[in-house]
Order: structure tokens, then C-alpha cells, then sequence
């Protein structure tokens, strides 16, 4: 896998590449700002492109527009937003009509290092993977009006959250510490309670959830 | 006071009273007016007829002068009257009275000179000190009488200027403190939390190479977890400083999300274009989140609105809906708002009669 990395703060950016080094990852360019990425991104040609929102010059959001217009000029490209925080808007701006190889995460999720690994083979894969935040904001905000949403359990909402993640069953199973077979069961609990077509397929599976609380909105 | 001399002198130059030589009440005078009207005709006459006298009586020492002279002094008297009257009440009004006085005097004075020069042949210039004393005692009056006012005055210009002062200084306190919060969040983002990510990195890093041995995986898992509440501690704090959207993309964007995170289908139209100080944006976002959250938590409203626009040199923000209403103005968490508008000299209002919705209205200037 080839990757390109647009991050200001050398510390992180550092950190980030020694670890994609250290598991065979190859980083073929590593920049600080908007328009060193689409440079980067039409001279290197990789297979995914990690992106920080808040870039040089203005620390808006210069990274995701970047990122935007790096999908538009190259659609197969994968591309991975980190953000300190999350906005919905951000995510569903980012997803825009292509959903393939989009991957929206706070940046603190790199801590854990396994499961920020997969995401990035996810997104790569051409996958989807969202922060378990953006479920978490779509799922408080609708509290007040949504009873389907109200009706799931704890436990039912955090497999929710790791299910946006684009994680697979085995995953999820871990990261709760429970049997895969309960997180079946939590899954089936889930599409029952919003009325989805059920569907094993891990990518299909975030995009339903996704589409759900879009049409919600 | 321009308005009612011109009344005054109306009937003379009035074609209808110009006719009959002498003015009538049937003419619409009051008998003020009659009697003004009535004297200065008299005198005219009389100094016609006095003149035709010295015509007649084989002319020689031109005596008519004099009586000229003394006709000319209650007209005067009249005029200058009449124009101290129209000064306001009080000092002002006893000022211009004894300067009416002066000036009768002073022409007196000059016409009995110019008189005893062209009838007497008198040369020397006498009333020369007589003006000047009655000048002098004009001015002295004047002084004594409007010095309060005077002061009074340059009082009230020094406490406009200390507002305009405070205002000004106060504005760019506020503005200061805005930028500077701005600043915060940003160094919050990008210097300690972005530090503390790096750090769970290493640890994860750490973690991958620590192997099956248990003990050490359990302290990096222990460390890594306190560094993520670090993190999302940090991520709060710099929220609640400024929600980054604000920060990112302004007012109308951040209202937008704030709208849809609500789930009230809430509208928000904006008829505003004009760039928004850190202070204003800011005062305005949080009093909007704080409506559509009593909105959410306590109207049960069908429909709910945001509206943002211009007014004069303003920003004018409506939050509304129409709940069941009844909010209190005080009490809504709305005051500590109140206080954060009307530091940038702004007004905050909140109408909410029973079962009939409820309006937050706010109102910034920001054309400074």
C-alpha cells in the first residue's frame, strides 16, 4: 500500500510514518498543507491519502477541502480525514455521492494502533469507515424525535458505533470483550429496530446505518 | 419663534391691509398685534406731518430730526424686544435683554452724534467711551450670567468624549478577548491535544512491540486510556471556548449544523453577507444554541426558525417557535447571555406569551 500523509504538527506526522513503516506500509510523501497534497497526490499516484482538516495557511479547513478535490480529481483514491474533533457536517460533506474509500476519524483513534491499521486496509479496500462519534452526534441529536433510535440499548448503540467503523463481527466481538455470536444478535436487535435490510457484508452494513440517519436527519 | 414674526409682520406686507392704510381687528389681529401695527403708523405719520410743518413753516434749522429721533425709539424698543423674547427662558433670555437695552442705547447714541454733527457741525466723536462702557457693561453681565452654562457645557463634552472613550476601549477589550479565545482553542487543538495524540501513538507503538508480555501491556493500556480522557477533556473545553465549526467556516454554517443536530426540522434563512467580528459571531452562536435548546427541551413546538440579517448597523438574530411558550425571560439560561450581548452594546429580548410560541430577539451593532 502506498501512502501519502498531509499533517502539520512534525511530531505526529513523524510518529505516523515510523509506524506505517514499521508494518510495511510504504509513505511515498509526506506534506503540510492543501495544495502540497494535490501536488503530491498527482505526482505519487498512492493508493490512500491521510489527511489532517486543519492545515496551513488558514487552520480551518483547508485539509478537507483538499481532500474533496483530491476525490474528485482521482475518484479510486482512498482518503482518511483525522480531525481533533467531529463534525457531522465534515463527514457528510465528505462522503458527498462517492462512499468508496472514505474514511472519517478522530485522530486520537491512531492511539490504538490495530484497529487504526484496519481502518486504514478498510479505506484502502475502498471501504467506509466513520468515527463512532459521527453515531454518536446523529444519535444524540435525534433523541428527541427518533423512538426507534431511543428504543436501543447501550450495548445495542455501542455496536452501533463499531459497526459505522466499517469493523467486522470478529472485531466488534473484541473490542466489547464479548462472544461473536452476542454481537450477532446485538446486530439483528439493531436492523429489527430501524427497519433495515439485514446484510453481512461489512461495507453495506455502514452504508445502511449511514443512509438511515441521513434520512433521518 | 421665526414663525410667529413673521405673523407679526404679516398684515403690513398683506395686499388686503395694504389697501386700507389703517390695519382694523376685523382684519384677524390680535389686539397685540393691532396696537403694534397701530404705533409704528402713528409715528410714521407724525413724522410726515412734523416734516410737511418744516416745509411749510419756511424750513431753516432742520428740527424735525429730533423728533425723528424720539418716534424711532419705542419702534426700536419693539424690534429688539420682540427678538430678546424669542431667546429660551432663564439666562439666556435676561442676556439678550440687556443686550437689546445696549443696542437701543448705542443707536441713540450714534444717531444724537450724527444729528449734532450734521446740524451743529460737531466733529469730535463724544459718545466714543459712553459705547464703550455700555459694551464693557454688556459683556460683564453676559459672562457672569452664562459662565454656569459654559461650564455645564464643556462638562457635557468631556463626559461624551469619556463614553466615546469607554465605548471604543470597551469594544476592543471584548474583541481582544474573542481573538484571544480563538487563539486558545486553536493552541488547544493543535499544541496540547495534537501532542497527547502523539503521545498515545508512541504508546501504541509501545503496545505492538511489548509482545504477549502481560504486565507491561496492561500499563501501556492503563497509560493510553488516560491520555484519551486527556484528550476528550481538552476536546470539551476548547468546544465549549468556540465550537469549531464557528471557528472554521462562521455564524451561518455552524447555525446550519447546530440546526440539523436538533432534529426540529428548524429552518434557518440568513439575509446577511457582512463579515462578523470573533465577538459578535460568538455571542450570537451560543444565545441560538441556547434558544433551539429550550426550544427542544421545553416547547413541544411543531415548527421552529432561525432568521439572521441586517438591521441598520446591526446584526439581527431571531430564534422562534411555536411551542407552548410561557418561557421565563429571566430564567431560561438566557440571562448569563443577556450580560454577553449587552457587553458588545446589543439588546436581547424574549417574548413568550402562553401557548402562543417563543421569540429570542438580538440585536449586535457591529458597523464599528
Amino acid at each position: 500500500m502506498r501512502v501519502v500523509i498531509a499533517e502539520d504538527l512534525a511530531l505526529l506526522r513523524e510518529g505516523v510514518v515510523a509506524l506505517l513503516r514499521e508494518n510495511g506500509i510504504e509513505v511515498v510523501a509526506q506534506v503540510e498543507d492543501g495544495p502540497g497534497l494535490l501536488r503530491a497526490i498527482a505526482g505519487h499516484q498512492p493508493d490512500l491519502a491521510i489527511v489532517d482538516v486543519r492545515l496551513p495557511p488558514t487552520f480551518s479547513d483547508e485539509g478537507l477541502r483538499a481532500a474533496i478535490e483530491a476525490r474528485r480529481r482521482q475518484p479510486a483514491l482512498g482518503v482518511l480525514v483525522l480531525s481533533q474533533y467531529v463534525e457531522t457536517a465534515y463527514a457528510s460533506e465528505l462522503i458527498g455521492e462517492n462512499t468508496a474509500g472514505i474514511g472519517y476519524l478522530l485522530k486520537e483513534r491512531i492511539g490504538d494502533v490495530r484497529a487504526f491499521l484496519d481502518a486504514l486496509a478498510r479505506v484502502a479496500d475502498g471501504g467506509t469507515v466513520l468515527d463512532r462519534q459521527v453515531v454518536t452526534q446523529l444519535l444524540v441529536s435525534r433523541d428527541s424525535s427518533m423512538d426507534a433510535l431511543t428504543s436501543l440499548t447501550a450495548r445495542e448503540r455501542d455496536v452501533l458505533e463499531l459497526m459505522a467503523e466499517g469493523r467486522s463481527n470478529t472485531a466488534i466481538a473484541e473490542s466489547l470483550v464479548v462472544t461473536p455470536g452476542a454481537v450477532e444478535k446485538h446486530i439483528t436487535n439493531i436492523f429489527s429496530k430501524l427497519d433495515l435490510p439485514a446484510c453481512d457484508d461489512d461495507h453495506r452494513r455502514v452504508l445502511a446505518v449511514l443512509a438511515y440517519l441521513r434520512v433521518a436527519g | 419663534m421665526g414663525e410667529r414674526a413673521h405673523i407679526a409682520d404679516a398684515p403690513v406686507s398683506h395686499p388686503g391691509a395694504a389697501r386700507r392704510w389703517m390695519p382694523t381687528l376685523a382684519a384677524g389681529l390680535t389686539l397685540r398685534e393691532y396696537a403694534r401695527s397701530l404705533v409704528r403708523r402713528l409715528a410714521a405719520l407724525t413724522a410726515v406731518l412734523l416734516t410737511a410743518i418744516w416745509a411749510l413753516d419756511g424750513q431753516g434749522y432742520f428740527w424735525p430730526a429730533w423728533a425723528w429721533l424720539g418716534l424711532i425709539v419705542p419702534v426700536l424698543l419693539d424690534f429688539t424686544a420682540r427678538w430678546a423674547w424669542r431667546h429660551p427662558r432663564g439666562a439666556v433670555r435676561r442676556v439678550a435683554c440687556v443686550w437689546a437695552l445696549v443696542s437701543v442705547a448705542a443707536v441713540i447714541l450714534l444717531m444724537t452724534w450724527l444729528l449734532t454733527w450734521l446740524l451743529a457741525g460737531v466733529h469730535e466723536f463724544w459718545p466714543g467711551w459712553a459705547l464703550l462702557g455700555l459694551a464693557t457693561a454688556g459683556s460683564a453681565y453676559s459672562l457672569i450670567a452664562l459662565h454656569d452654562r459654559v461650564l455645564v457645557a464643556r462638562g457635557r463634552r468631556a463626559l461624551r468624549a469619556r463614553i466615546d472613550l469607554l465605548t471604543r476601549t470597551r469594544r476592543q477589550a471584548v474583541d481582544a478577548q474573542a481573538a484571544e479565545l480563538r487563539r486558545i482553542e486553536r493552541d488547544l487543538h493543535d499544541g496540547a491535544q495534537a501532542r497527547l495524540v502523539a503521545l498515545t501513538l508512541q504508546l501504541g507503538r509501545a503496545e505492538l512491540r511489548a509482545g504477549e508480555e502481560s504486565e507491561v501491556r496492561r500499563l501501556i493500556g492503563d497509560a493510553q486510556r488516560e491520555a484519551h480522557l486527556a484528550i476528550a477533556e481538552l476536546r470539551d473545553l476548547a468546544r465549549g471556548i468556540v465550537p469549531p465549526l464557528l471557528a472554521d467556516r462562521g455564524l451561518l454554517a455552524a447555525v446550519e449544523s447546530l440546526a440539523a443536530r436538533y432534529g426540529l426540522g428548524t429552518t434557518v434563512q440568513a439575509e446577511t453577507h457582512r463579515s462578523l467580528a470573533p465577538a459578535v459571531e460568538s455571542a450570537a452562536y451560543f444565545v441560538i444554541a441556547e434558544a433551539l435548546t429550550n426550544t427542544a427541551k421545553h416547547a413541544g413546538a411543531q415548527r421552529s426558525w432561525v432568521h439572521l440579517g441586517d438591521e441598520h448597523r446591526s446584526l439581527l438574530v431571531i430564534v422562534g417557535d411555536d411551542g407552548r411558550g410561557g418561557a421565563d425571560p429571566a430564567g431560561s439560561g438566557l440571562a448569563g447571555l443577556r450580560a454577553r450581548v449587552e457587553a458588545l452594546d446589543g439588546t436581547l429580548s424574549v417574548v413568550s406569551p402562553q401557548a402562543q410560541g417563543t421569540v429570542v430577539e438580538v440585536s449586535i451593532p457591529c458597523g464599528w
